[in-house]
């Protein structure tokens, strides 16, 4: 193994809420299918039963998204201040590892990693809870919730989720790291008040909300920037339908072509890049707090 | 051959503050060299900028290599104990062997392990969980199996009880020191470290007052029990450091001829502690 993949490791060893976290959120989840009431309506045709699969998959994997986001917030806002605190940078820079490898393999773990474990759970979940609520509510829907190929289209999901909330959460993971790197105390007064004093001012002083809309759209802009959510409409019969009456896919609702040529998503990865420049360079110069 | 560590007008500063301030020092191969100095004199501040962890003006070069530009690849051969608390607190003691086996080109695992084995501590347990005394240890064991040609140990005792303390110094100079080696110790505690030195650097505010190995010592510096009746000559050599002991007057000089002095009185060669003192408190003569 080389020295990038035991720097993984190592995140995994210090952080084991990474799959702790998940875990407990998957099994609470699964007790609530097994002792939850159960009130489903009766699924009939195939298409009910196609998209009662994908919904429920797709609902679990939300649930999931949305503990993840917290986590891996948290995660990037502490991972080069922690052992700041502690003093064991002392440690780790008494290897020979360099610190822009460090800060790399802590971003790939907040961004790429913890999404990837986050997305297993998801799935590890709802197949059990699907299990569970296909014997508890057999009268009514079976073994409706196991669709093999709505599952494999929510792996596809996933990964293209993976790949483009990467991409265009790059800037806030950078600007989280470089205020991880750079803090001596309260990371999270310092991650969120410069971007809050910046909005009041622009607001205060020009009246416009320029900044306050950039932010807004980087923080809650990624389903619209990464989906093709238009025109699709449901349709009593046929389920959710496009404009040509064909039914709905996975590779109808993602944009890649979209996401990947526009301006907003590679200014934002650019921006993203110079602040982990900026962490680096931080992290090289600064040692304890 | 080219000193391992070598520092011209070395500088530092910190805001207004200046931790170093134009200091020179070399320290050669083989030897165990105790950077001395009072609390904030510049000791961390120097050793910071011999790892590499702190930017810092002047010229420095360690085993050939500036060592900020070139941090890691000068850890491949260097390595550094700053304070023994510092190891991780949630890391446990096999993911320390086995992280620092995987990521240093020149760990030997067996030698560490070898040495954990003298000890009570289990591989499972954690960092926090052990008392400073075996994370000494833990700490030790992983140092002393890397075959690094420089060794740093900045206030490597601190905060430890005396058994702790013999104990890291004897394995440190038993199981680990041999000619290939160099040892820069910084401390405060001169007496600690005193008998196992070759060298010793005394720095105080941010400047190296003096810089020579012990061989040098017992040469150069003289302290002299000075007779009452003859203190008035002896004042006349220029002493730079006057003592009272027990209502006696002792002198401390510096390269002056030894038969001349030892006409005041009787003449011995001051401990590093002493002539550490001595140094400190200069101006006092």
């Amino acid at each position: 193994m080389n020295t990038n993949t035991w720097l993984i490791r190592r995140e995994f060893w210090e952080n084991r809420a990474i799959w702790m976290i998940p875990a407990v959120f998957g099994a609470l989840l699964i007790l609530a299918a097994l002792f939850g009431q159960v009130s489903i309506p009766k699924l009939t045709s195939p298409l009910e039963m196609h998209e009662a699969a994908g919904a429920f998959q797709v609902i679990v994997g939300v649930m999931f998204f949305v503990v993840m986001s917290v986590y891996s917030t948290w995660y990037l806002l502490d991972c080069l201040y922690a052992d700041r605190k502690d003093r064991s940078i002392l440690f780790w820079k008494s290897l020979p590892i360099s610190d822009a490898k460090t800060v790399l393999s802590k971003l790939l773990v907040g961004m790429v990693l913890v999404p990837l474990v986050y997305f297993a759970a998801a799935d590890a979940t709802a197949l059990i809870a699907a299990f569970i609520l296909s014997i508890r509510a057999r009268a009514s829907i079976g073994s409706a919730l196991w669709q093999p190929d709505v599952w494999w289209q929510i792996q596809v999901l996933w990964v293209y989720s993976i790949v483009t909330t990467a991409l265009w959460y790059l800037p806030i993971a950078g600007w989280l790291m470089l205020v991880s790197a750079w803090a001596k105390r309260a990371v999270m007064l310092w991650a969120v008040l410069p971007p809050l004093v910046l909005y009041i001012l622009e607001r205060v002083f020009f009246g416009t909300h320029i900044i306050g809309n950039v932010f807004a759209r980087r923080m809650a802009g990624w389903p619209w920037a990464a989906f093709n959510g238009a025109n699709h409409v449901w349709t009593e019969g046929s389920g959710v339908v496009d404009n040509n009456g064909v039914p709905v896919t996975v590779w109808h609702l993602i944009n890649p072509s979209g996401f990947f040529t526009s301006a907003e998503t590679w200014i934002g990865a650019a921006v993203g890049i110079a602040l982990i420049v900026a962490a680096i360079q931080l992290r090289i110069r600064r040692t304890e707090i | 051959m080219a000193p391992l560590i070598e520092a011209r007008d070395l500088t530092k500063k910190y805001g207004a503050h200046v931790a170093l301030d134009r200091a020179n020092l070399n320290v050669e191969a083989g030897r165990i060299v105790g950077l001395i100095g009072p609390n904030g004199a510049g000791k961390t501040s120097a050793l910071r900028a011999i790892l590499g962890l702190t930017h810092y003006e002047g010229h420095l070069t360690v085993l050939g290599r500036e060592p900020f530009r070139d941090r890691t690849a000068l850890m491949n051969d260097c390595c550094f104990i700053a304070d023994v608390a510092v190891l991780p607190s949630w890391l446990r003691v096999d993911q320390a062997i086995e992280f620092v086996a995987g990521v240093h080109p020149r760990f030997r695992r067996d030698r560490a392990t070898a040495f954990l084995a003298k000890t009570q501590i289990s591989g499972k347990r954690r960092m926090r969980e052990l008392s400073k005394g075996m994370k000494t240890q833990v700490h030790l064991a992983l140092t002393m199996a890397i075959d690094a040609k420089l060794l740093v140990l900045d206030e490597p005792t601190l905060g430890l009880d005396i058994l702790a303390r013999r104990a890291f110094y004897d394995a440190l100079v038993n199981d680990y020191m041999d000619e290939t080696r160099t040892i820069l110790i910084t401390t405060h505690q001169v007496e600690e470290v005193e008998n196992l030195l070759t060298d010793i650097i005394f720095i105080d505010k941010g400047r190296i007052v003096l810089d020579t190995s012990l061989e040098d010592v017992a040469t150069r510096f003289a302290a002299v029990a000075v007779k009452a009746d003859r203190l008035d000559a002896a004042r006349a050599e220029k002493p730079f450091y006057e003592r009272q002991i027990l209502g006696k007057v002792v002198l401390y000089f510096e390269s002056v001829d030894a038969g001349k002095l030892a006409a005041f009185g009787e003449l011995h060669t001051p401990s590093v502690s002493d002539l550490f003192v001595a140094k400190l408190s200069g101006g006092a003569a």
